[in-house]
């Protein structure tokens, strides 16, 4: 790699890892599950380093991650919607549409669920971090942590009930009173 | 079902058909549904990205802050971008332990217990076995370049992996560039290779394979193959000898530190001074054979091995052309998988002519024994051979690739023939008629003729013009065995 390359991947690799949550929170509003969103953002993330050449440096990148993004998901949507459920197009297109200008909000929330987690009792959290690892297995943590996989459903639904609950507790701090 | 409700289970990847329905009509009809909806799946993406970075036992060590020299050290790396990219939040994975080091094999870098962060790694020469943070034993041998982006998740640019993968770990995936490999709890192997399509090998239980663009999911079971092609894939043939498994790397390892290494080594320097060497292929300096093969690592680290892949593959040998032998000792390791054609070739000569008497065939036959065919030998009316040439008893393939020692002595004068495994005298065969053995040029792994493939790797293959003794072999075996 040239010096010019290696600072270019440099400056990409800034970039990416700036906004990546944020591009990953969009393509997950987009497809069924997290996995699928996984597997979008790796196309995503090359697709962006290969063009990041085109990209003005001071523009803004996320609106420009965002619609590769986009693209991404159609073309996924269109190849894996066959034979999975997912929402129509119409629909996907206007989440994507309309939440792209929401992305501020939605950032906020997700910064201000860190501490909300934090406030969870430590074996809630426990439990739902485990929920949450990467092709966890929901059967054999409901069993362990003596439910059933409806019942652990439900409270993983309640969780995430008092945990929004917090995040709009939390924001409203933040709000000029 | 109220919205709420609704939104949660398809999110979870639980609502059925209808009620995906009913979800898409709340959020058409309404601009504060999709506004809900999406504060939902932001919340769900924000836990799974705080889950990444989750530390699993409140015991474990604080995180050690991020090192300033990460990102160079990455850089540095020069990894591809792949790799560098599709890490889920690769900047949290690379303080989390994803697995640690249960062995490294000739190679200093990996000592045991050290624990594997979300670095990138290439390893030239040597095997490493790891356990993952969730149990998945994960040996990889070299060359190879690769990256834990998670427990789960192994990306390997190139390279090979065998997993062993129990319930716990179950989704373990190793991402190559042409796709990537799911496994749903069991061993399977993946070869990466420097050029070429990964190929995804499942030895036991279902591994669901998947082509890099937009390739069906494809689901593979025991003693299935499949290569990853770009959209689409092909069925290959079962190959469990490419793979090193996690239940060998400990004999492996034995043997390595009670200094088996230089013991083999004195043989060899030993057997290239007996005046009756014919040829000796270590593989080890740079002028190989001519011939098609792919070139990997031989019984010890770092040393060199041909491999036989694909139809066609083959290795030239021309030694022994000077005159005929009464005597001689054929010998190899080898790590073969058994494959469904009748004849396999360890050493065939060229062709197969009526003038050319005590021209020498040594085949692996499909029931996995060997035989010695010499051109115009006959058995005695008495025989015991059904097949009408001498084979060996013992098949020479152990369920799973393993390293094997194969041999067979002739003596033309006694009109006997000596099969030997792995040191072991296996079985002996007289000729009624038995012409001193002919060389000169021949194929290792195929025959010139016709097709005779092997498939695997062969190391150290020894033409000796003379009959080694039974103590002799057993010797050759155990100066030269990479278990312990």
């Amino acid at each position: 790699m040239s010096p010019a390359e290696a600072e270019q991947h440099q400056r990409f690799l800034r970039t990416l890892t700036a906004h990546e949550p944020a591009v990953r929170a969009y393509v997950r509003r987009l497809v069924p599950s997290r996995a699928d969103a996984d597997d979008i953002m790796q196309e995503v993330a090359i697709v962006l380093w290969d063009k990041f050449g085109e990209f003005k440096e001071g523009a803004e990148f996320r609106p420009w991650a965002f619609s590769i993004a986009r693209f991404k998901v159609l073309s996924w949507l269109r190849d894996k919607g066959r034979d999975r459920l997912v929402l129509s197009e119409e629909v996907v297109d206007l989440i994507a549409e309309e939440t792209a200008q929401d992305d501020t909000r939605l950032e906020r929330q997700r910064r201000a669920l860190e501490s909300c987690t934090q406030k969870l009792e430590p074996d809630q959290r426990h439990l739902l971090m485990q929920a949450y690892q990467p092709a966890a297995s929901i059967q054999s943590i409901a069993t362990t942590s003596g439910r059933t996989v409806a019942g652990f459903y439900q409270w993983l639904h309640r969780i995430r009930r008092l945990l929004q609950d917090c995040v709009q507790r939390e924001l409203a701090k933040e709000e000029p009173s | 079902m109220n919205f709420d409700d609704l939104a949660n289970r398809y999110l979870d990847g639980q609502a059925s058909a209808e009620e995906v329905r009913q979800l898409e009509e709340f959020l058409l009809a309404q601009s504060s549904s999709r506004r809900l909806f999406a504060d939902l799946a932001n919340l769900d993406s924000a836990l799974a990205e705080q889950a990444a970075g989750w530390e699993p036992q409140s015991l474990t060590l604080p995180v050690k802050p991020m090192r300033t020299t990460t990102a160079r050290t990455w850089l540095a790396a020069a990894a591809a971008l792949t790799v560098l990219l599709t890490g889920t939040w690769w900047w949290q994975s690379a303080t989390q332990v994803h697995a640690t080091v249960a062995r490294g094999i000739g190679i200093n870098a990996f000592p045991q217990g050290m624990e594997i962060h979300g670095k990138h790694y290439s390893i030239q020469a040597g095997t490493v076995e790891f356990i993952t943070a969730l149990g998945a034993h994960v040996v990889i041998e070299a060359p190879a370049s690769f990256q834990f982006e998670s427990a789960q998740r192994l990306h390997m640019k190139h390279g090979r992996v065998a997993a062993d993968v129990p319930p716990s770990a179950k989704g373990f995936t190793v991402i190559t560039p042409t796709g990537k490999a799911v496994d749903l709890g069991t061993k399977f192997g993946v070869d990466v290779p420097q050029q070429g399509q990964a190929e995804i090998h499942v030895f036991q239980g279902e591994v669901i394979a998947q082509s890099a663009k937009g390739g069906k999911r494809q689901s593979l079971r025991d003693g299935q193959a499949y290569s990853l092609q770009s959209g689409a894939g092909a069925s290959r043939e079962i190959r469990s000898a490419a793979f090193i498994q996690p239940d060998e790397t400990q004999s492996l390892q034995a043997a390595l530190s009670s200094g088996q290494r230089s013991q083999s080594d004195a043989a060899i320097a030993a057997l290239r001074k007996d005046e009756a060497l014919i040829a000796l292929l270590d593989f080890e300096d740079e002028n190989l054979p001519p011939g098609t093969f792919r070139m990997t690592q031989g019984r010890w680290p770092g040393t060199r091995a041909p491999e036989f892949v694909n139809v066609g593959d083959h290795m030239k040998l021309n030694a022994g052309a000077e005159h005929a032998w009464p005597q001689l000792t054929l010998a190899a390791w080898v790590r073969l998988d058994r494959l469904e054609s009748p004849y396999q070739s360890l050493y065939h000569t060229d062709g197969w002519d009526e003038d050319k008497r005590g021209q020498v065939h040594w085949i692996i036959k499909d029931d996995a024994t060997m035989r010695l065919a010499l051109k115009r030998n006959t058995l005695p009316p008495d025989s015991g051979e059904k097949d009408g040439f001498p084979d060996s008893l013992t098949p020479v393939l152990p369920k799973n690739g393993r390293w094997v020692h194969v041999a067979v002595t002739y003596d033309a004068d006694a009109r006997r023939i000596r099969f030997y495994l792995n040191g072991l005298f296996d079985k002996e065969s007289l000729q009624a008629t038995a012409h001193p053995a002919l060389l000169g040029p021949a194929q290792i792994g195929n025959w010139n003729s016709k097709d005779r493939k092997l498939s695997g790797r062969v190391d150290e293959l020894i033409l000796l013009g003379r009959t080694m003794t039974d103590a002799e072999i057993r010797a050759l075996f155990d100066a030269g065995n990479p278990y312990h």
